[in-house]
């Protein structure tokens, strides 16, 4: 059994892979509608695709596709 | 035996008190069938999983001669000395001395095995002393067990004494001055008054004149693990929810050395639970990261008898109280030896 180093120190413990460019790109543009656009459901979907930021498919977001993206990115 | 009921006060003291449960690590630091040494409590400990997923903690010496267990091999559902052979099982139980079949050894329980708990993504064990090994009764923390709470845990090893983690906890006032250039802690005013208030399970140590800004109240939970709950605003980048929660709790490893938990908590539900969670994992986490590299990088700087020459003003009135409490207990678990 090798004998775990000293000290732990690891900046990021909750995820499991290095975010994609997509990931990184949908992550900052929420947290600028959460900023300007308010934090409803419906502002969220219309800050986005007001951003062109779009679902993964380039499809504009509906509230069933965000909620199921952030289901599979948020697990 | 480990953690003898002869230790000083002034070991417990420094190495962590005694006959209540403690936090030991994430969970995910031993994988199923895989065995981890840790310290704890200034003791060396083997933590042990079977590969149906149960965990045990042994003592890390061997009964025959004291060899590490650690050193050993894994049997599945026993572990065998490197040294000689003898093997012991997950309760501490010597099935077996391979040098010598039938030797009274086995079938003895010859080996301190802590009872185990797992919370919230980390193992918790109870550190009773020879003359408490029962388990205490342990409620776990709220925020860790509320259906309707989301919590993350984050672990980290400082080279600090566990009183100075615990102290920095109860010590809601450096939020406005270390943290100032945070995303989280730039806010609130950096004149306060505080107050103690006293709860069933603790103390609360709170501003008197500010609530709901910055890091302004903290509470200190003592339900068979000790534990302390505080919130701090989120700006309204992190999305709805409101404030998040910090359950913070310490493993004293040895007189230098803490492993510190942070359960940060949201009380969020359906899409506003994974888009926070999202968030946090791309790009909240990170920040959270550099607040508490903060407070290591301040308490690890620390003066050992940082502790000896101090001049306190009102805003240590929890350090304070938290001293005289630690103390306390740890003089009457040195003391119930001798009586
Ligand atoms: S010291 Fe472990 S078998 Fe001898
Ligand atoms: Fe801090």
């Amino acid at each position: 059994m090798t004998t775990a180093p000293w000290p732990y120190l690891d900046t990021h413990q909750s995820r499991t892979h290095e975010p994609t460019p997509y990931e990184h790109k949908l992550a900052a543009t929420l947290e600028e509608v959460f900023t300007k656009d308010g934090h409803e459901l419906a502002d969220v979907i219309r800050g986005l695709n007001s951003r062109q930021v779009h679902a993964p498919d380039g499809a504009p977001w509906t509230e069933e596709s965000f909620r199921a993206e952030m289901h599979r990115l948020g697990a | 035996m480990t953690l003898s009921t002869t230790a000083t006060a002034e070991h417990i003291y420094a190495t962590g008190l005694r006959n209540q449960w403690h936090p030991v690590v994430p969970s995910d630091f031993v994988a199923p069938g895989a065995m981890r040494k840790v310290t704890a409590l200034g003791e060396q400990w083997l933590l042990f999983r079977r590969s149906d997923g149960a965990l045990s903690m042994l003592a890390d010496r061997c009964p025959h001669r004291g060899a590490p267990l650690s050193l050993g091999k894994h049997l599945g559902d026993r572990v065998a000395c490197w040294y000689h052979g003898v093997e012991v099982e997950t309760d501490g139980t010597v099935s077996s001395v391979p040098g010598l079949p039938g030797c009274n050894l086995e079938g003895k329980k010859l080996v301190t095995s802590l009872p185990v708990r797992e919370a919230a993504g980390a193992i918790l064990a109870y550190f009773g002393d020879e003359a408490h090994p029962e388990p205490a009764e342990l409620t776990l923390p709220d925020p860790l067990t509320d259906p309707e709470v989301e919590p993350i845990l984050c672990y980290a090893e400082w080279n600090v004494p566990w009183r100075y983690a615990m102290e920095n906890l109860l010590d809601p006032m450096h939020g406005a001055f270390l943290h100032h250039e945070s995303h989280t802690m730039y806010d609130g005013d950096t004149t306060a008054k505080f107050r103690i208030r006293e709860t069933h399970r603790g103390y609360f140590f709170e501003k008197t004149d500010q609530r709901g800004v910055n890091f302004d109240w903290v509470e200190l939970c003592r339900t068979g693990i000790d534990w302390v709950d505080l919130t701090i605003p989120y700006p309204p980048s992190a999305g709805p929810g409101g404030a998040f929660g910090i359950v913070g709790a310490a493993c004293p490893v040895d007189a230098e050395r803490t492993g510190v938990f942070f359960w940060r908590y949201r009380r969020v539900q359906g899409w506003q639970r994974d888009t926070w969670r999202f968030l946090y994992k791309t790009l909240i986490e990170k920040r959270h990261w550099e607040v508490l590299e903060q407070d290591r990088v301040m308490l690890e700087a620390m003066p050992a008898d940082a502790d000896q020459g101090e001049n306190l003003y009102q805003h240590d009135l929890g350090v304070v109280r938290l001293r005289r409490l630690y103390r306390a207990q740890a003089e009457s678990q040195s003391a119930a030896a001798d009586g």
